[in-house]
């Protein structure tokens, strides 16, 4: 009786797993374009609102999609591609894990479908090596010159303030998202130059490292992964050897996007910086997601540069409903800033500092 | 570790009572879960059974199996292998970039040409073979638990991995534009292999050779039947004239070679290879082997469980895809079936206790 009982019990789990949970964004609207939208990664957290944005925009329209979540693997994102295929999409929208993956324009190619990149840069030959395809992203140079101009317009306004040691230089620290990585090289790169340019320009010094036996520069997740919990990890080992008793401390936080800019907050909260009233270390981050402005309105964080998710979403919508029209991928996108020799559309990035 | 299969046969003809038709039932649990699965999934959506998506289950197993065939045999030793992921990673990377493309812009050797086919699988699965006895040694000499020992070798790899694709030109970009060549050798199809006119890629031809070579090591060579002998247990195996240094060695060895063949298939399957590439390749590998039967209790394992098991581990992501269930609970469910897998396969061993 038992054994019946537990039989039955998994009988009707297994079912139940089955079953229970088809809950996906179905629509019932059977002649819908037959969408495939691929995320690099789901707990990216400018990705998930960009994921929101566009949920409801091909909700409005009506499309039939299906969102699908890589977790940051190339493999899984080619299977679930090729599944994809299988179950006959209509048009692919693909967030690419890895930037010069041919293959995936390759796979759309071979299947004759139309194909939409965006966020991830993929290289200029991808998007030339099938008409039918096109990328919606950033200039990956832009994000770093932009916060770059407003770190240095923040030190050349507030210089003394931010010296705590008053020896005449600012030591910072820069959080890397990822090597290899267009956007990550971009936003390294440029935050610091174009902040050192503007600091020279009025007659101050340039940014130094706090570490100078450290000759990158930076520190990387080292998962690639943008995460915060890295960033905490780094500056907690950074603030307990630095500090204003050792009168080291340090002065600037650079980071690549605010996940780890807000992992460094919580790192220096625990040293009681950055609290909203008292002591603060200015924190820029990249992105201006809902939590770092909510941070940059309480006085915790100092800036980050948007990076508008909805525009983005409302760009590859457009060309999602340009497909769904029988119009040219690329038809209607005027208003918009495209590159030259190539199929990208560049959403601008603006300076965010709680106005 | 044959006798469970004779259990649920009915036997004779005599009455059969309730409780042998529920065991029938549960020791075959797997796979009336998968036909139920499979019904479903089915009904739900028809391109599921359509020969494009029954290829793309196919070729999707094949390209995870020899890694899973790999990990079974560290399994059946009792052991574990945390290095498989790193190992599939290192093993992309260098045939990938031993395989570019000369006009490729950003070659990563470009001193040296495209090597031929042969030759970077031998390097490669050699490579990756050393590094798996490395760990066997470990085992055997130290006796430290092999989930310490690739724990240890599995982020050592990461650094040489890191370090491997800052090597040359490359300074840490992701190592594509292959050589059509290598392309072709593993994602291409002969004229003759298809179905519908669906192609049917080499390396689920490859995927088959390499099944027939372990399963022939398994239950064939006297070096399978030490391993087993020496997995359910040690002692009584080193007393029959086991020597259990040299089987151990060999059978970390043999999975590395796996891991070696599977990034070398991955390197191409992918086009674009980081340090990332292969990470939690060895999570996969192992549930597909636990959900296949192979048990962690040692000595206990069969071919068959580990292809059942890559294929249910596919089943499970492609089909819920196909369900269009919403992707942030998919975690929850493919956990859930490991889970009730797992569960139901230990109840056999429970009750034989």
């Amino acid at each position: 009786m038992k054994k019946l009982l537990t039989a039955s019990l998994i009988t009707t789990m297994a079912i139940g797993l089955f079953t229970g949970c088809s809950t996906g964004e179905e629509n019932p609207n059977e002649g819908g374009l037959k969408v495939g939208v691929f995320y690099y990664n789901f707990s990216d957290i400018y990705i998930s609102t960009v994921r929101s944005n566009m949920d409801d925009m091909l909700n409005d329209l009506g499309m039939d999609f299906q969102n699908y979540d890589a977790a940051g693997n190339q493999a899984t994102q080619m299977d679930q591609i090729n599944t994809a295929i299988a179950n006959q999409v209509d048009l692919l929208i693909v967030n690419s894990v890895e930037i010069s993956s041919m293959d995936i324009a390759d796979v759309a190619k071979a299947a004759n479908l139309p194909i939409i990149f965006f966020n991830r840069e993929v290289t200029d030959d991808v998007i030339l090596s099938y008409d039918n395809s096109a990328y919606i992203g950033t200039s990956s140079s832009e994000a770093g010159q932009l916060q770059g101009a407003m770190i240095g317009q923040y030190l050349v306004d507030n210089f003394d303030s931010v010296d705590l040691n008053k020896d005449g230089k600012i030591s910072y620290v820069l959080f890397k998202g990822q090597e290899g990585n267009v956007e990550a090289d971009g936003r390294t790169k440029y935050s610091v130059e174009d902040s050192n340019v503007i600091l020279k320009a009025a007659g101050l010094p340039e940014l130094e490292f706090y570490d100078v036996k450290n000759s990158s520069k930076y520190l990387v997740d080292q998962g690639g992964n943008w995460s915060a919990q890295a960033a905490t990890d780094y500056m907690n080992v950074i603030l307990a050897e630095y500090s204003e008793a050792n009168n080291n401390m340090i002065e600037l936080v650079i980071a690549n996007n605010d996940g780890m800019a807000e992992g460094a907050i919580s790192s220096l909260q625990n040293v009681g910086f950055n609290t909203g009233s008292g002591k603060t270390i200015p924190v820029y981050g990249v992105d201006a997601t809902d939590s770092a402005k909510q941070l940059i309105k309480e006085g915790k964080m100092t800036g980050t540069v948007m990076q508008d998710a909805q525009a983005m979403a409302s760009a590859v919508v457009l060309l999602a409903e340009n497909i769904k029209n029988g119009e040219d991928l690329m038809a209607n996108t005027d208003s918009y800033n495209v590159d030259e020799t190539v199929d990208k559309i560049r959403v601008p990035y603006s300076i965010y500092s709680g106005n | 570790m044959k006798i469970e299969t004779k259990k649920g046969v009915t036997p004779e003809i005599k009455k059969i009572s309730i409780n042998q038709v529920i065991d029938f039932l549960l020791n075959n649990a797997l796979f009336i879960l998968m036909g139920i699965a499979i019904i479903y999934i089915a009904i739900s959506n028809e391109n599921f059974l359509k020969w494009p998506s029954i290829i793309n289950i196919v070729s999707q197993t094949a390209a995870y199996l020899p890694a899973a065939l790999g990990i079974a045999g560290c399994i059946v030793l009792a052991g574990t292998d945390l290095s498989a992921g790193r190992m599939v990673g290192l093993s992309a990377c260098i045939s990938a970039s031993l395989l570019q493309a000369v006009n490729s812009g950003n070659k990563m050797w470009p001193q040296i040409g495209t090597l031929p086919i042969w030759l970077v699988i031998i390097i490669v699965m050699l490579v990756c073979a050393i590094i798996g006895s490395f760990n066997g040694f470990f085992i055997a000499k130290f006796k430290v638990h092999p989930f310490i020992v690739t724990l240890g070798t599995q982020l050592i790899l990461y650094s040489v991995l890191l370090l491997y694709v800052q090597q040359g030109t490359n300074r840490g970009m992701a190592i594509s534009n292959l050589d059509k060549g290598y392309a072709t050798f593993v994602k291409g199809s002969l004229p003759f292999m298809k179905i519908a006119n669906v192609p049917i890629p080499n390396y689920v031809i490859f995927a088959l050779i390499i099944t027939a070579i372990i399963w022939f090591i398994w239950n064939k060579t006297t070096f399978g039947k030490n391993m087993f002998a020496l997995g359910s247990n040690e002692e009584a195996a080193k007393v029959s004239g086991v020597n259990v240094f040299r089987t151990t060695i060999l059978v970390f060895a043999l999975a590395g070679a796996m891991y070696g063949f599977t990034g070398f298939i991955e390197g191409a399957r992918i086009g674009s290879n980081t340090a990332n590439t292969g990470l939690n390749y060895e999570l996969d590998a192992i549930a597909a082997c636990v959900i296949g039967g192979v048990s962690f209790v040692g000595g206990i394992g069969k071919i068959r469980g580990v292809i059942i098991g890559v294929l249910m581990l596919r089943l499970i992501f492609i089909g819920l895809q196909m369900m269009s269930v919403d992707q942030n609970l998919q975690y929850l469910i493919k956990g859930g079936i490991i889970l009730f897998a797992c569960a139901l396969d230990m109840r056999k061993y429970l009750v034989k206790k």
